[in-house]
């Protein structure tokens, strides 16, 4: 009973509670759980078109949700990461659009400027905590909404393409899209490289020094103060990485993806990657798994709301549900075992 | 001028009051030891909430109820997720909020078959300045509770050293319930505002983070009523400022102006905090 009931409070509880929450948002939508689920599945993983957009949501979300782990490790919660991923997306669709470089290198260097843009917008909200103590929650969510208008203002007017119709870049010459990974579907090696950076994480924050100062920091920030870490130098750099990890994210959209910056780029990634950050269970490698998942559920959803006319809106309420759960889970889970309450 | 003057007045009472509401919430639940990340949510449903129920019965003062109604009912969630799961505040906030945001857009198209936008319904009409004037008096009137009354008293315990509360026979946590619970419905208030008096209906992302620059009034205005209040009137001024300028300079960006409020929230964060003092057991759960 007890092993059972620790199950419960974990993955398989997680799951259980999205099967039945889902049958329940398509039942009140007119839909029988059976074709809602089918459609869902069909959507996500049905043929090599849906495997491929399957896999890009993913790794639109694999990005941000690994700089907010990041951040959160630290004790620092970013919220941001929707601003961050548009500022990111804009820097490297704004350069593509003048560079005259070898594919490549010009490639390379829009990822450099989606990092670097993402880090500035992540390094306001740091700078503002380690220098006045000011709140990043409350910071990185304002910060959301300058980038989203500043990023408006600029592409309506100075970087809009001249044969644009809405509020958007010109198209990126060919040789800057980076290249597809898997041919006939939209996915392209950006997987690989928010893979290769998900294992790069796991290394930094499990065998590094930085990444033992950034969990002492975000664990026992007392102890790790004196013992001589420098807190305020530590959090504006996390949340500065954090920033720069959702730019690059943003810059992939770009060059990968979109081949062009949109201000439309990101459905809310940057919200959902929490919840993909936090079924991770803030752990890079279990992170890439989550990221999976959810990605199964955006690129389903959209399936089912047009096959099964069952609203997408509804997997955000589910997204929003596994986190309150998840928020819960710790305390159950010590409950369970017997330990202090 | 002069009448762009009482044009600018009379904008920032308006865009101020759905803000004042919601931070009024966010100090009753902080002062009671609960940090509320779920305001913007909690607004969300208020408004998505008054919509659906001024459409089906025609009355927009029944709409304000429901609405109220909804927000208390939100805030009741992170009530007993704080007070009997003792789950991270942060996080169950922003689960809070990705729920209302997400049921609300649900329910756009399950209930009236619209994505984006609900249909117009009545809304209050003229009744809205009394919600305006409501929002000072329940200000003055929240300052008065918290400093002046038992109630008050044991709230503010609950914030800052909940032991000595059990210690004087009391339940923090019930407290703590109320507190979030009242909080919760100040903030549906707030969204009720927003979609039935100065508006007629929901759309999706109406509350544009208006939950969260209730925040960072609560922290400028250092946990107290009447301060968070004359902080969330210079935010709704900058919010009012942005649209009475975007008619008449031309030169302008308008798109950016639109950053104008949430700039201003930014700089007053970083300007006051470092100075003030959060109530010391807020966010922690007991």
């Amino acid at each position: 009973m007890t092993r059972l009931s620790r199950w419960f409070a974990g993955p398989l509880g997680a799951i259980v509670l999205l099967v039945v929450l889902m049958s329940l948002a398509m039942i009140v939508a007119g839909t029988s759980p059976v074709d809602g689920f089918t459609a869902l599945l069909v959507g996500a993983l049905g043929g090599r078109n849906e495997i491929g957009e399957t896999l890009v949501a993913a790794t639109a979300l694999l990005f941000p949700a690994l700089g907010i782990a990041l951040a959160f490790r630290a004790g620092l919660f970013n919220i941001g990461a929707e601003g961050q991923l548009l500022v990111g997306g804009l820097c490297a669709g704004a350069l593509g659009n003048v560079l005259t470089l070898p594919g490549p290198l010009g490639i390379t260097l829009m990822l450099l400027a989606g990092f670097i843009g993402g880090g500035a917008w992540g390094a306001i909200a740091g700078w503002m905590k380690a220098r006045f103590g000011a709140n990043e929650i409350i910071a990185t969510l304002m910060l959301n909404f300058v980038a989203a208008y500043v990023a408006l203002e600029l592409v309506s007017g100075p970087l809009k393409g001249p044969l644009a119709a809405g509020a958007e870049t010109a198209w990126l010459e060919p040789k800057y899209w980076l290249p597809t990974l898997l041919p006939g579907t939209r996915l392209s090696i950006a997987l690989l490289v928010a893979l290769a950076l998900a294992l790069f994480l796991q290394w930094v924050l499990a065998r590094t020094v930085f990444g033992y100062d950034l969990r002492a920091s975000g664990e026992a920030p007392e102890a790790a103060r004196r013992s001589g870490i420098n807190i305020a130098r530590l959090t504006w750099i996390a949340l500065t990485l954090s920033g720069a990890i959702a730019g690059l994210g943003g810059a992939t959209i770009v060059t990968g993806e979109l081949h062009r910056f949109n201000t439309q780029l990101s459905p809310g990634y940057g919200f959902t990657a929490i919840a993909v950050a936090l079924v991770g269970d803030l752990q890079p490698l279990w992170i890439c798994l989550a990221a999976f998942g959810f990605g199964m559920l955006e690129s389903g959803g959209l399936a089912m709301q047009a096959s099964a006319q069952v609203p997408k809106d509804a997997i955000h309420v589910i997204e929003g549900l596994i986190i309150l759960v998840l928020a819960a889970r710790r305390y159950v889970a010590t409950r369970v075992e017997g330990g202090p309450v | 001028m002069s009448g762009l003057i009482a044009t600018l007045v009379a904008l920032t009472l308006i865009k101020s009051t759905p803000i004042i509401y919601a931070a009024l919430g966010g100090v009753i639940s902080e002062r009671s030891g609960v940090i509320n990340i779920g305001l913007e949510g909690m607004m969300a449903a208020g408004a998505f909430v008054a919509v659906t129920c001024a459409y089906a019965t025609h009355s927009p003062a029944l709409g304000l109820l429901a609405g109220i109604a909804a927000g208390a009912a939100v805030g009741y969630v992170l009530a007993v997720a704080a007070t009997r799961y003792k789950v991270d505040q942060i996080v169950a906030g922003t689960g809070i909020n990705l729920i209302c945001a997400g049921g609300a857009a649900y329910g756009l198209v399950v209930i009236f078959d619209q994505p984006g936008a609900s249909p117009q319904v009545q809304n209050l009409g003229s009744a809205y300045w009394l919600l305006i004037g409501a929002a000072f008096a329940l200000a003055a009137a929240l300052q008065w509770v918290l400093y002046r009354t038992p109630w008050g008293l044991r709230i503010r315990a609950s914030g800052e050293n909940p032991s000595a509360v059990v210690s004087a026979g009391l339940d923090p946590l019930a407290l703590r319930v109320y507190a979030v619970v009242l909080s919760g419905a100040f903030a549906g208030l707030g969204g009720a505002f927003l979609s039935i008096g100065e508006l007629n209906l929901y759309s999706d992302g109406m509350t544009a983070g208006r939950g969260f620059i209730a925040l960072a009034a609560v922290i400028f205005g250092r946990w107290n009523p009447l301060g968070a209040t004359a902080a969330c009137v210079v935010f709704g001024f900058f919010e009012a400022l942005q649209f009475v300028l975007q008619g008449q300079i031309a030169w302008l960006p308008a798109n950016a102006m639109q950053a104008l409020p949430y700039v201003a929230a930014l700089v007053a964060l970083a300007g006051v905090t470092g100075k003030v003092r959060a109530p010391a057991a807020d966010g922690v759960p007991f």
